[in-house]
């Protein structure tokens, strides 16, 4: 027993002197002679690589120079995390958040506003396209700048387009463009649909829940609204939104419920993986953004059999080059989303990765210094070009346009700087908002309810949320003048 | 004297550790959770404002609420009940001196080994309305299988039926339960022409009470807390056929940045649950016998 002890003491000790000698170490040595400016950014994989890149070249160009030099941190929760640790009193001097947090978290207080620094570096309104500046700004402060943008546009799958091209044309459709208008959506969707023997979907041309990332903005397509900031008020039971429910409603009516439940739980909600519905072909046609080239490319590196036939060129991305339209290439393309109201055309959705100041932060000026080259035009296409994205800049290079992975930039870059491209709208209860929202969707294409009644029901739920949310504004500006 | 406070000293400073734990990391959140439930409050630099029974009184108008605390109740009134009673069948059938016993055991116990993510997983896509083994099986026997977890009406009872894959703790107290009940009053009961349902009834079970009464207890308290598996399966959705109490903490703690609304909502998970365990305690005295005469 005694000497089971020793071994046994032994052997735990062995361990941990082999943890201590051979454990882990700091993953990057810190200069002493320079300010560390911590960096917390949600990406990991690809997207993480790129941007640490990014910091690598601004540690070995401007940091050096100027004495900053820039740690990255990946983390999961950035937003929960960034939070507590502003709560705590030792936040991040940059955080990566999305935009969808940005009005939120100005209005609690959580981000530094940025206007003296973007002035005191140049960056002004001019340089960017005009909805990614706005979307930056609210309450007439600069609260964020990008780290990469996105924007939604149609993509279609051209295989299927063709395949199907005898039944198209019967229909008085044109097999080699995508629909432009909502109508026509909906006529190329339904020749496009297809059952399996026993009668359940099998593909479907076009199913706006799937992959329903977009599903609250889809009223910008029907020209409606989801919020005045001038009246404060929720405007969800506009005419124009109804109309755009009572589409969302028809593919229920038309699919049949049961048969869409179905074909929608049967597809999931797989992105990154080769059971995609549009990259395994059971969506021909769908909203997503640049990136989505990106991933389809990734999959081309799969082996046999777990490699879909929508990656598939024909000739490799390197050659590409050499063929007369580069876009033949590929069987899917991208075009504008149409739009259901006739002159109302390139209307989208963008929102984008920010990259913020949280309050408390130790280091703002040399935090903004980083931000400021991420979004220098050359450090910024470099980095939307590993991302598959386009950029938030006007001002767009010739080699961005020629060598970007994704062949359709031009239409991504066009659809980002039209007038009817839209964004989040500027309201701080905006996550409550989408769960209303997505309440209400969820209800009319279950047929649940009538688009009107739902909402309605949305809009009054969402409006007591928001007048209480500036009451209680009120109340506490009251209580600290006092 | 001297010895009982030199042992009461001795034993403080042996339990130091957990008594500084549980006042630091659970009693202290616990009286700020009661102190932030009268405030509206953010866990952001935005001061805290004091609006004492407010969040009370606006729990009482929030229809989501109402459906969570609705949802969550008739998720504990199926998987509470289920789990008992399969997880307590299952335990007499290991009990049973049969052949492979160990094995079986084993089968029954390992689920529970899986990390839950994974189960969720697994699960999703065997509920998977399309591809599914489920509705693979039932189509190979004539039957369209509903579409699960994305069918309203069927959401909750998957997420329910789910929960018995689960049970192989329970399974292994009750079994451990079962070697207490005295053999020598099994072989009487036997002798005296009690079958073997008779002496399950009025021995057997009688005699685990208190085993069961324990699984309950702690039935109650998870059940009524349940999260992951629905938030990584279903989100609350369809139509929040599956938004659980749990789920909206979460949301208005985290997501919507009402940590004092939240705080009014732990307090009232709270009380619910005391509610629950606090009748099945007065119950108790009825129904389990305690072999001390306790």
């Amino acid at each position: 027993m005694k000497l089971l002890k020793r071994v046994m003491l032994t052997f735990l000790l062995a361990i941990g002197t082999g943890f201590l000698v051979f454990g882990p170490r700091p993953g990057q040595s810190l200069p002493a002679d320079r300010v560390i400016v911590e960096y917390w950014e949600k990406w990991t994989g690809n997207e993480g690589d790129a941007m640490k890149r990014s910091v690598a070249d601004f540690n070995d160009s401007v940091g050096r120079e100027k004495g900053i030099y820039v740690r990255y941190l990946s983390m999961s929760n950035i937003d929960q995390k960034t939070l507590a640790a502003c709560a705590a009193g030792v936040p991040p001097d940059v955080a990566g958040l999305i935009q969808r947090q940005i009005v939120q978290f100005s209005a609690l207080g959580v981000l530094e506003p940025l206007d003296d620094l973007a002035r005191s570096h140049g960056i002004t309104a001019d340089l960017y396209k005009p909805i990614y500046w706005e979307s930056c700004n609210d309450q007439s402060h600069l609260w964020c700048l990008i780290s990469t943008p996105g924007v939604v546009a149609l993509h279609y799958n051209r295989g299927v387009f063709r395949q199907n091209a005898a039944a198209l044309r019967g229909a008085g459709l044109d097999p080699d463009r995508p629909p432009r208008t909502i109508a026509e959506l909906d006529a190329y969707s339904r020749v496009l649909d297809t059952y399996g023997p026993d009668g359940s979907l099998d593909r479907v041309g076009h199913l706006p829940m799937i992959p329903g990332w977009y599903l609250d903005y889809t009223f910008y397509w029907f020209g409606g609204d989801i919020f005045d900031p001038s009246t404060q008020r929720f405007t969800l039971a506009s005419p124009q939104n109804i109309a755009c429910y009572e589409w969302l409603r028809s593919y229920s009516l038309r699919l049949g419920k049961g048969p869409m439940q179905k074909f929608r739980g049967g597809v999931g909600k797989q992105f990154d993986t080769p059971q995609n519905p549009f990259i395994s072909e059971k969506v021909a046609m769908e909203q997503q953004g640049p990136w989505l080239a990106g991933f389809i490319y990734n999959l081309t590196k799969r082996a046999e059999p777990w490699r879909p036939s929508m990656s598939e060129a024909l000739v490799p991305r390197s050659q590409e080059g050499q063929l007369p339209n580069r876009r033949e290439n590929y069987r899917w393309a991208a075009a504008p989303f149409p739009s259901a109201v006739p002159g109302l055309e390139n209307v989208t959705f963008v929102d984008f990765d920010a990259l913020v100041i949280p309050h408390g932060a130790r280091h703002p000026r040399e935090a903004f210094e980083f931000i400021a080259y991420v979004n220098r035009q050359d450090v910024m296409e470099r980095l939307c070009k590993l991302h598959c994205k386009n950029s938030p800049l006007r001002a767009v290079s010739r080699d961005f346009l020629e060598h970007h992975p994704n062949p359709y930039i031009e239409v991504f870059e066009s659809l980002a700087a039209s007038p009817h491209a839209r964004a989040l709208p500027h309201v701080p209860i905006w996550p409550e908002a989408h769960k209303e929202l997505d309440d209400a969707a969820q209800s009319v294409y279950l047929l649940d309810a009538e688009p009107r009644e739902a909402l309605q029901r949305a809009q009054d739920h969402l409006q007591a949320k928001i007048d209480r949310f500036r009451e209680r504004e009120r109340l506490r500006n009251f209580s600290n003048a006092h | 004297m001297r010895t009982d406070l030199r042992d009461l000293r001795n034993g403080l400073l042996f339990c130091s550790p957990w008594l500084v734990g549980f006042s630091v990391f659970t009693l202290l959140p616990v009286v700020i959770c009661a102190r932030y439930s009268l405030s509206d409050y953010s866990a952001t630099p935005q001061p805290r404002l004091f609006i004492g029974a407010g969040n009370y009184h606006d729990l009482l108008h929030d229809p989501l609420f109402r459906k969570s605390i609705a949802n969550t109740l008739y998720y504990a009134a199926i998987a509470l009940p289920a789990g008992m009673l399969v997880s307590l069948g299952l335990a007499l059938m290991l009990n049973a001196d049969i052949r492979g016993r160990a094995i079986y055991r084993t089968v029954i116990f390992l689920p529970s080994l899986v990390p839950t993510v994974a189960t969720a997983c697994v699960w999703l896509w065997l509920y998977n309305a399309k591809y599914g083994l489920i509705n693979n099986l039932l189509r190979s026997i004539g039957i369209q299988g509903p579409a699960w977890i994305d069918d309203r009406h069927w959401a909750m009872p998957s997420l329910a039926l789910m929960s018995l894959w689960g049970v192989g703790n329970t399974v292994v107290i009750y079994l451990a339960g079962l070697q207490d009940v005295p053999r020598d009053v099994l072989e009487a009961a036997e002798i005296d022409g009690a079958t073997h349902w008779r002496r399950i009834w009025h021995v057997t079970i009688p005699m685990l009470s208190p085993v069961i009464f324990f699984n309950l207890i702690m039935a109650i308290i998870t059940t009524l807390q349940v999260l992951t598996i629905p938030y990584i399966m279903t989100e609350g959705g369809p139509e929040n056929a599956t938004y659980f109490f749990t789920m909206a903490i979460y949301d208005n703690a985290f997501r919507y940045l009402h940590m004092g609304y939240a705080s009014a909502m732990a307090w009232v998970q709270l009380v619910l649950i005391l509610g629950l365990t606090g009748l099945a305690f007065w119950t108790s005295k009825r129904w389990v016998h305690y072999g001390g005469g306790g």
